[in-house]
């Protein structure tokens, strides 16, 4: 177009077409390389060992997804109900909330992972059975914290975006205060939530990395048993770049997700 | 005489549970004075280097030329899909064994911790505000811009005296967030030994298993440095409001 | 004395009930100071001028009306370099608009062409004396106290003085058109382009806008609008042009245009607009038109 204003804001945007062409090709130049080392047996000492610690690591991998869904779910119900009482008309409910999630909110995860795991005791003694008190779980705890703070602030923030209007149209209706909830807010509610709420899931589950330092044997801890186990400079360098390489491929379509769904959001 | 500061204070906490011991042992107290110092340089390192790499990731996006946008954005993507941790990993247990290989022949690796620290961390912060400055950006309405132009703006004034201030103005909460966000961050040098209060917490505990108290020390003072941003950022929203226009 | 200046200093007219006079001698129709000639423009596919000849001469008064998208407010663009032609020839104050190329002779057009557009003119983050001083003093380089007097003369002469320290969020729509018609004349232009001034305004403030642009159009400025403000731009207007989808349909005086549309288009057109006869606007002149005339000489 003929026009001569500053800064065309075309480049910052990826376009579906673009980001197709770059993985789809290094995707197909990976499998030919690799085609290419099996059949003339001539793969690097490096990738081998790749290779053969790849299912741990995968295992390991497998150990951060699930602390991030149990630490998801267990957070979203709590911040739900929270989020549910900061909008109490109890003055009581309402502070207390809000010095809930102001505590977890500016709280560095890390802290309140350690806080987890030390602060609870190694076993659970219930009656005369004794429960161990695994490390993975306490993380769980952990990350559930900062989770309900942040649900419950996305919850309020939902609700509060719904336009008064609303609530006058359909009490103008008829409608019980019950039902309004249920068949006018809270299904809008879901559509404004739910992509901030995907962007909270990407972050928890880049914050179960952490675990690694309160001795869960996650995928970074697994990275750096083979990295010393191996013991080759070659080798400490892929499978480093190889953990970033994971954690991408799991967040990375989770982060596109969240766009689609924010663009098809607003449009409405 | 610091003792009889710190002694009452012992003393009112012991009945409730907590050992507050450390704090009259003068070296431990000291250790955790210097993390404290720590997490406080670490802070005022990465807010400007983290607005800096945001300004120049958010140039470098909305320059226009390709071949500078494209590896901007697939950095940018990495980045923000990819835990800081491993990130830091990367950096420091890769990257400088690297460098410091290399520099063998030449001497030590003037790169300390504490600086790949403060890079990784303003690298993946300045992620952030690149977004925000971008949708700042994006924000400011065209004909607002078509005015500047007709009045006879080169395009540098325009960009100076009339985009980036608007811009700045709309990314201003976003940016207050990510700061917030920065300073929380910073708890992660001590998974690469930078001695900042999480590490130094760490080595009293180990010895002192007073794991509780040193978290509510630690927690109240990431709670002390947030909220000091925070009020910074509110006074800078008022400073630089446009009466009228909602805020 | 140059239009803006008269438009600062004003001369009360002899005789209240005198039609608003144009400077005559200022008016020289044998060098145009507007030339376009079979402009054509496309965004993409979209073709959306299509041959334009149009003509302003100095001192003159040219409204362009018609549907919306017919290319009103392109044309405008056009006319400072905001938007390039693909074909034909458009001439401003005798420098060719169309062949343009550096950035400073671009600047060296916009600083003789003055532009208000319709929303969003004002700098949002500046004060409203800040808003008219900052481009006299950045671009063409005047003494900021130079820049703040005559401001704030301006500011009197469109009847916001109190407002200079305000911003414009602060301020009505019908104010912030003023103070941007003032930050237009603070460059002492040769012609000024309105682009649907009036659109975005509620209808109490419409007639404070339409007063300051009379002013200014008495006072011998060149002047380009575009409006659906029919009744307005008959009684200001030298010559009128009607557009529909990227061409010119018909042009002449006012009195014919909206009187005796020769073009069945035209005359469909002013009957959506004006909503009865078009005969029957020439015999009800516009109350309000008198009435703000009248008003006019007191506030002198």
């Amino acid at each position: 177009m003929a026009n001569d204003l500053t800064l065309p804001h075309g480049a910052g945007g990826v376009d579906i077409s673009l980001w197709r062409k770059p993985w789809a090709a290094s995707a197909i130049l990976a499998v030919c390389v690799i085609t290419f080392w099996v059949t003339t047996g001539t793969t690097p000492a490096a990738v081998a060992y790749l290779w053969q610690w790849l299912p741990a690591l995968l295992q390991g991998l497998w150990v951060n997804i699930q602390i991030s869904v149990l630490a998801m779910a267990l957070g979203t119900f709590v911040g739900l109900a929270i989020g549910a009482l900061s909008l109490s008309p109890v003055a009581a409910w309402r502070v207390s909330t809000r010095w809930y999630v102001n505590l977890f909110r500016n709280a560095p995860v890390l802290v309140l992972i350690y806080f987890t795991t030390y602060a609870f005791p190694f076993e659970v003694r219930v009656l005369s059975w004794t429960f161990a008190f695994p490390d993975w779980l306490k993380v769980v705890l952990g990350l559930a914290l900062p989770t309900s703070a942040n649900v419950a602030e996305i919850f309020r923030g939902a609700i509060q975006s719904i336009p008064s209007a609303q609530w006058e149209a359909a009490q103008s209706l008829a409608f019980k205060r019950r039902e309004i909830f249920r068949l006018i807010v809270l299904p809008q509610c879901v559509r404004r939530m739910l992509p901030p709420w995907m962007n909270l899931y990407a972050s928890i589950t880049m914050s179960t990395a952490l675990a690694s330092l309160v001795g869960v044997h996650d995928l970074v801890d697994t990275a750096q048993i083979a990295s010393n186990t191996v013991s080759r400079t070659d080798f400490t360098i892929l499978v480093y770049f190889t953990l970033l390489a994971l954690f991408f491929a799991y967040c990375y379509p989770i982060a596109r997700a969240t766009r689609a769904l924010e663009r098809r959001h607003d449009r409405h | 005489m610091i003792d009889a500061v710190f002694a009452p204070v012992v003393a009112f906490f012991k009945p409730l549970g907590l050992n507050y011991a450390f704090l009259l042992d003068a070296m431990d107290r000291q250790a955790f004075w210097r993390g404290m110092g720590v997490t406080l340089e670490l802070c005022l390192l990465v807010i400007p280097c983290s607005l800096a790499a945001g300004v120049l990731i958010a140039a470098a996006l909305t320059s226009g030329r390709t071949w500078l946008a494209l590896p901007t954005r697939a950095f940018v993507e990495v980045t923000r899909n990819t835990p800081t941790l491993v990130q830091l990993y990367c950096a420091f247990l890769v990257l400088n064994m690297l460098i410091t290989q290399q520099l063998h022949q030449y001497g030590a690796n003037p790169l300390t911790p504490l600086m790949w620290v403060v890079i990784v961390v303003s690298l993946h912060k300045g992620v952030f505000h690149a977004e925000a400055l971008r949708a700042g950006i994006e924000a400011v309405p065209r004909v607002t811009l078509e005015a500047a132009r007709s009045l006879g703006f080169s395009r540098r004034q325009l960009l100076w005296r009339v985009e980036l201030p608007l811009a700045v103005r709309f990314a201003l909460p976003s940016l207050i967030n990510n700061l917030v966000d920065l300073v929380k961050m910073t708890a992660v040098a001590s998974a690469i030994a930078v001695g900042d209060v999480t590490y130094e917490s760490i080595m009293i505990w180990t010895q002192r298993d007073n794991v509780l108290e040193l978290l509510l020390l630690i927690l109240l003072y990431f709670g002390l440095l947030t909220w000091f941003v925070s009020v910074v950022g509110r006074w800078l929203e008022t400073r630089l409001r446009m009466p009228g226009y909602g805020q | 004395m140059t239009a803006t200046e008269r438009f600062l200093y004003p001369v009360p007219q002899v005789g209240a009930g005198a039609a608003v006079t144009h400077g005559v001698a200022d008016r020289s129709p044998a060098t145009p100071l507007v030339q376009l000639r079979d402009v054509h423009l496309a965004f993409g596919a979209n073709e959306v001028l299509k041959g334009i000849d149009l003509e302003v001469g100095r001192g003159q008064a040219v409204s362009i009306i018609g549907p919306s998208g017919s290319g009103k407010s392109t044309i405008l663009r056009t006319l400072t370099g905001l938007l390039r032609p693909q074909r034909g020839e458009i001439v401003v104050g005798g420098t060719r608009v169309d062949t343009l190329k550096t950035e400073a002779e671009l600047i060296a057009l916009r600083t003789r062409v003055g532009f208000v557009f319709q929303q969003y003119n004002l700098f949002p983050h500046l004060t409203v004396l800040e808003n008219l001083v900052i481009a006299p003093v950045r671009v063409l380089g005047r003494s900021r106290a130079d820049a703040e007097r005559e401001a704030l003369t301006l500011l009197d002469r469109v009847r916001l003085s109190n407002k200079a320290q305000a911003y414009p969020g602060e301020l009505s729509g019908g104010q912030q058109q003023r103070v941007a018609i003032a930050r237009a004349l603070a460059m002492k232009p040769e012609l000024i382009l309105f682009d649907e001034v009036t659109s975005a305004l509620d209808p109490e403030t419409v007639g404070d806008v339409l007063t300051v642009i009379r002013d200014l159009v008495g006072d011998g400025m060149t002047c380009v609008l575009v409006t659906h403000e029919m009744r307005f731009a008959e009684e200001v207007s030298d010559r009128v042009y009607f557009t529909e989808a990227g061409h010119i349909v018909e042009q002449g005086p006012p009195t014919a245009i909206f009187q005796h549309p020769a073009s069945e288009r035209t005359r469909a057109f002013l009957q959506r607009t004006l909503g009865q006869g078009v005969r029957a606007a020439a015999s009800a002149p516009d109350p309000f038109a008198t009435a703000k005339r009248e008003r006019l000489w007191v506030s002198y």
